[in-house]
């Protein structure tokens, strides 16, 4: 009896330790400060990991093949200046106006995307390999776009896609949240989605049961260059131009926000609400900090513990059932 | 029933015909026929290495053969791929369980053909359960399909490989060893499953090391040897030991020369050795100078008893003494403090740097010996590796090519250069000649029965019996994780082996 | 049960963090006897967002700000934005949230921090840039460097030691830049007082050691006197130096800007005859004091300068 119920709790804990450590973030911090827990706060919070969340969704899809994307950054930043080149005339000499130049940055991000998958899938390079390769072109060509300074100046519609607001809800937000709903939908009701799944839990299983092993990895590094290019374009908006020098640690902190939802590193499991709650327990944890007026050297080592904490945590829980 | 089965079972569904196939310096198969009715259960058993499983793999379209005919259903076929081979009805179950285990019940059974919805690609989940259920139920397996794999038992994931077999209306189904991991009364639930498939008119292959599985479950048995058809026949006209002499039925050559070494003073005790299932108990004694060989099917815990003496696997329960005194070896470096070497199974995974040269291969383990404050003294691992090139005849341009470059035999000249260069008094081989060819083997066989001259003690683990029989002083016998047959070099035969390793007999 | 164990330690052990991280909360005494010159009703919040705290020159600012706060007894809050954009967005959002009662900003980008500053605006909180400035956004006030009053200064010393004559050659920053601009307008306008003094090469080296060594080098060529040279930058100068010393020309005046540690390091061994310091506490000082002084309804300047400082062999740190 008590056993079982020790097994019980053992499952809840498995299943849920991540919402847990969000929960227990939120309480800890609206004890320590009063201004946590408001209203504007919270949005926030959201609007500040929205970002991240964004490429963490992208990250999560490919990690779920047991691959990995490092470029999702430099590809969003990449993008972020192309659309700014796009909608102001710099560089290109054309002005396109804000949704042609949206709709070509999108198409531009699965390309890149696109490009690692054949790489990856065709050329056999480990995806660590091309990606981190792709992550110096992305970084490469922003810079030689755009000289290496920022291109300022965005139309108004632009700035809103990470600036504006509906309804007092941050328009980055309504984006994150339609992207994950789509990409819930996508990995848990299409065929495509199983198929990520078996891909993670054994690539050859999944090949002799007749799935398109490759074109099913190819659409998975599509979906994170396409995510990469909506969180470039939330970024330029949120900063009102396109600032070739930010980006350095979302690559790193895309990935720890799927690793601290749970999503294996060898392929498999996890899930993109749990990405996404990863990633907010990333941005919390900076936003409440901030809040309490923790000095910014200090933030990095609790930022490190939690991470080590959680990421324990879930392989405790999870280690036994084998 | 009896005469149903009769009916069905005239009709021929598949007929292999002068199958053959060879890999660099092997022929697999020579010329191989094999016939399987329509619903009959149908024995295949032979040695390691007799081409059983090749034969499957060909049959399963892993492998391409090189010559010969498959004609299934009467028709002749060239079985492309695995895809293939299931679409055509043939499906395999494998020794290595292959459902996926981050995936549900219902989500593997159905894997790559997901009934879709309104929209081409969403998935109907619902249809698929539902389909999955019918399968599971065919089988009289009670199993909700929405549960996750990891949450199961081995048997249980075997039940959704075969369900899932079904689900290409399989009609041939090849079983590689499923009982495997299986116990007593999951084998049981098994063969009931395999008679019900029979009825329903399904034919399988069945490949088992284990002669009372497939006389209690087989209808018919084919026996191969050295990749060459033995005999075929019902069950029901031949005995154990006739099938047991068809498998192994092999003249000993004169390859193995032994010189006999006097026994000496006991080395290595080991008292009760217990861990799991792999090991249920075992205890034996080596003396100096002794080759004792370690005989038993694969999986019968051989390499187990090896690594746990070597301090590779924490044991359970047990004792080890060196040289009468009780010893506690808690890691490999300890094994190695205490003069034991042990070379590994899979020489390219366990024991060989391939990307470094011959000479740090071989000096690595004692680096120590060779080195001041830590440096590396290339003189001296230069002058090391040169006295075992000369001394075991290691066949290499220089002792700087790159362990990767050299040949099988060659490479396992290097490891057990190693061990040697360390000076040990217990020497562990495991398949020392596994994949090498047949003049590197008797070399090898030669500084075996050189060291045992030196007084080193040696255990060494064979599938190999002409090997064991022509190498070994004692001979032990392993059976699912017991020592099962005791035989001096005299008393040995290899059906007395065979027969104890299959689980065929008590004792020698 | 022992993840558990471990997850309610790991989670101890990082609330034990947070909360001895956080500082020390001010009890809301309403005795407040601190030696602030201007009595405040409620203790004042500021915050103060810098674009880095990996360079020096920012780490002194915030510790002027912090003593000037203490002095003040007023609550600062500093944050590192860590020279990213969207950090800094982040970190002024949360400052909105705690609802401070002024930001001072130390942009990471001029028109990247824009948004932000609008929010603040939004939030009515006011802002105040310090050392670079912003492209939008309603700002109070901004407190930076008066690069002009350093290229003054510069220009009197190479004139006093030039004893008023003598050929002299100015090296540019990066065209269009506001401190190469202003730096050069306060050490032109001096130069204009002394007829004696001629200009013989006024050219650009972007800032860059390299470019300055370049530069100067065709310069030596060119000019078979120079007396005196005054360049926007340290590294600038620097590079003009090792060209003059690998020419083997002597007698040349080096005025740098900036007061870098090579520079000093270069004054202290006689090579560099000067530089111009920027004062980074007192830049942090004058930040915080402009804003309590405005959140205390006094007026303020909308452009605040912070006096420079001439480094030379005798003062030299």
């Amino acid at each position: 009896m008590a056993k079982e119920m020790r097994i019980e709790g053992r499952e809840l804990l498995r299943k849920s330790s991540v919402y847990l450590i969000l929960i227990l973030l939120l309480l800890t911090f609206s004890i320590l400060s009063p201004r946590f827990l408001t209203a504007s706060n919270l949005i926030n919070v959201l609007l500040q990991t929205s970002i991240v969340a964004m490429l963490a969704i992208g990250q999560t899809v490919v990690m779920l093949t047991a691959g990995i994307d490092l470029s999702v950054g430099m590809v969003g930043i990449l993008c972020g200046a192309i659309a700014a080149g796009l909608a102001t005339g710099y560089g290109f000499g054309l002005n396109l106006g804000t949704v042609p130049a949206f709709l070509l940055t999108l198409i531009l991000g699965s390309v890149i995307g696109g490009v690692s998958g054949l790489l990856i899938v065709f050329g056999n390079l480990p995806p660590f390999v091309a990606t981190l390769a792709m992550m110096a072109v992305a970084r490469g060509l922003t810079l030689v776009f755009t000289q290496g300074k920022p291109i300022a100046g965005l139309p108004e519609d632009f700035v809103f896609v990470g600036s504006g607001s509906v309804l007092g809800i941050p328009f980055p937000v309504i984006l994150l949240f339609v992207a994950v709903v789509l990409a819930y939908l996508l990995l848990a009701r299409t065929a495509f989605g199983l198929h990520i799944y078996a891909i993670g839990g054994n690539k050859e299983m999944a090949r002799l049961a007749g799935v398109n092993v490759r074109r099913v990895e190819l659409g998975a590094y599509i979906i994170s260059g396409l995510t990469a290019a909506f969180a470039g374009l939330i970024l330029t908006g949120r900063l009102a131009s396109a600032q070739p020098n930010v980006g350095a640690e979302l690559n790193l902190e895309s990935i720890a926000a799927c690793v601290l939802g749970g999503t294996s590193l060898f392929g498999g499991t996890g899930n993109v609400l749990k990405t996404i709650v990863g990633a907010l327990i990333m941005g919390t944890l900076a936003n409440g900090m901030n809040l309490l007026g923790i000095p910014s050297y200090p933030q990095l080592v609790i930022k490190g513990l939690v991470f080590i904490a959680a990421v324990t945590l879930d392989i405790l829980s999870t280690r036994k059932r084998a | 029933m009896a005469e149903e089965k009769k009916i069905t079972t005239d009709e021929i569904l598949l007929e292999m015909k002068g199958i053959s196939k060879s890999f660099p310096g092997v022929q697999a198969l020579k010329n191989v026929d094999f016939v399987l009715r329509r619903g009959e259960i149908h024995g295949l058993v032979g040695e390691n290495g007799a081409g059983k499983t090749t034969l499957m793999r060909i049959l399963t379209g892993v492998l391409p053969k090189d010559s010969g005919t498959i004609i299934l259903k009467g028709k002749p076929v060239h079985i492309e791929n695995p895809r293939h081979a299931q679409l055509l009805g043939i499906s395999v179950i494998h020794q290595e369980l292959s459902v996926l285990p981050n995936l549900t019940v219902g989500q593997n059974i159905m894997l790559g053909r997901e009934p879709r919805s309104f929209l081409p690609f969403l998935v109907d989940w619902k249809k698929l359960y539902r389909a999955s259920l019918e399968h599971l139920q065919r089988l009289n397996v009670d199993i909700d399909p929405r549960t996750p794999i990891s949450e199961l038992s081995v048997a249980q994931r075997q039940m959704v490989e075969i369900a899932r077999a079904l689900s290409f209306k399989a009609d041939i189904i090849v079983m590689d060893e499923p009982t495997s991991a299986l116990t007593e009364k999951e084998i049981e639930s098994l063969f009931s499953l395999m008679r019900s498939l029979r009825e329903q008119g399904i034919s399988i292959i069945f490949i088992s090391h284990k002669l009372e599985e497939i006389f209690s479950i087989v209808d018919r048995v084919t026996v191969l040897r050295d990749g060459a058809l033995v005999g075929s026949m019902p069950i029901s006209e031949v005995k154990t030991e006739e099938v047991v002499k068809m498998m192994v039925g092999r003249e000993l050559g004169e390859m193995f020369p032994k010189d006999s070494v006097p026994q000496k003073e006991v080395v290595l005790s080991v008292r009760n050795l217990k861990r799991g299932k792999e090991l249920r108990g075992v205890s034996f004694d080596l003396r100096r100078g002794e080759i004792l060989g370690l005989a038993g099917l694969v999986g019968s815990g051989r390499t187990f008893v090896a690594r746990a003496i070597f301090g590779a696997d924490p044991l359970e329960e047990g004792e080890i003494l060196i040289e009468g005194k009780k010893v506690h070896i808690g890691s490999p470096q300890e094994a190695i403090s205490l003069g034991i070497g042990f070379l590994p199974e899979d020489r390219k995974a366990q024991g060989l740097f391939l990307g470094l040269p011959l000479s740090h291969n071989i000096g690595i383990t004692g680096l120590k010996r060779l080195s001041l404050f830590g440096v590396v003294i290339f003189r001296k691992l230069k002058e090391l590796a040169l006295n075992f090139v000369n001394k075991l005849r290691i066949r290499t341009p220089n002792i700087s090519q790159l362990v990767r470059n050299l040949s099988g035999g060659t490479q396992q000249k290097v490891i057990l250069a190693r061990w040697l260069s360390l000076k040990p008094r217990i020497l562990i081989l495991d398949e020392p000649t596994r994949g090498i060819d047949v003049g590197a083997k008797a070399e090898i066989h030669a500084i075996m029965s050189e060291l045992a001259k030196e007084g080193v003690a040696i255990l060494m683990i064979s599938s190999e019996l002409p090997e064991v029989l022509g190498v070994s002083d004692r001979i032990l016998v392993m059976h699912e994780g017991r020592i099962v047959g005791e035989f001096t070099r005299e008393e040995a035969t290899q059906d007395r082996i065979m027969l104890c390793a299959t689980g065929g007999a008590n004792n020698g | 049960m022992k993840k558990f164990l471990i997850l309610a330690l790991s989670l101890v052990l990082i609330g034990g963090l947070l909360a001895s991280c956080a500082p020390s909360q001010p009890s809301p005494s309403p005795t407040t006897t601190s030696p602030s010159p201007t009595p405040t009703a409620k203790k004042i919040t500021l915050g103060l967002v810098l674009s880095t705290l990996n360079n020096p020159f920012f780490v002194t600012l915030r510790d002027g700000a912090q003593a000037e706060a203490n002095k003040l007894g007023v609550t600062l809050i500093v944050m590192d934005s860590q020279n990213d954009s969207a950090k800094e967005a982040s970190n002024i959002e949360d400052l909105i949230s705690r609802k401070v009662d002024a930001i001072l900003v130390n942009p990471t980008d001029a028109d990247a921090v824009v948004p932000s500053i609008k929010k603040a605006n939004d939030a009515k909180i006011p802002v105040f840039t310090i050392d670079r400035g912003a492209n939008g956004g309603v700002i109070v006030s901004h407190i930076a460097s008066d690069n002009v009053a350093g290229g003054k200064m510069a220009g009197e010393y190479l004139a006093k030691a030039l004893n008023g004559k003598g050929k002299v050659v100015e090296l540019e920053g990066i065209a269009g830049t506001s401190a190469a601009r202003d730096r050069g307008q306060g050490f032109n306008e001096v130069m204009k007082n002394y007829p004696d003094i001629q200009i013989v090469a006024r050219q650009t080296a972007d800032f860059d050691r390299a470019k300055g060594l370049s530069v100067f080098e065709n310069i030596l060529t060119a000019q078979p006197e120079i007396n005196g040279v005054f360049a926007h930058n340290d590294e600038m100068v620097l590079g003009a130096i090792q060209a003059a010393e690998a020419a083997g020309r002597t007698g040349i005046i080096f005025v740098g800007f900036d007061a870098i540690d090579d520079a000093i390091k270069a004054v202290k061994d006689g090579k560099l005859a000067a530089t111009v310091q920027q004062q980074p506490a007192l830049m942090g000082q004058l930040g915080v004091q402009t804003a309590v002084d405005y959140l205390n309804g006094k007026t303020v300047e909308k452009y605040i300068p912070v006096p420079l400082k001439l480094i030379t062999k005798e003062n030299a740190p």
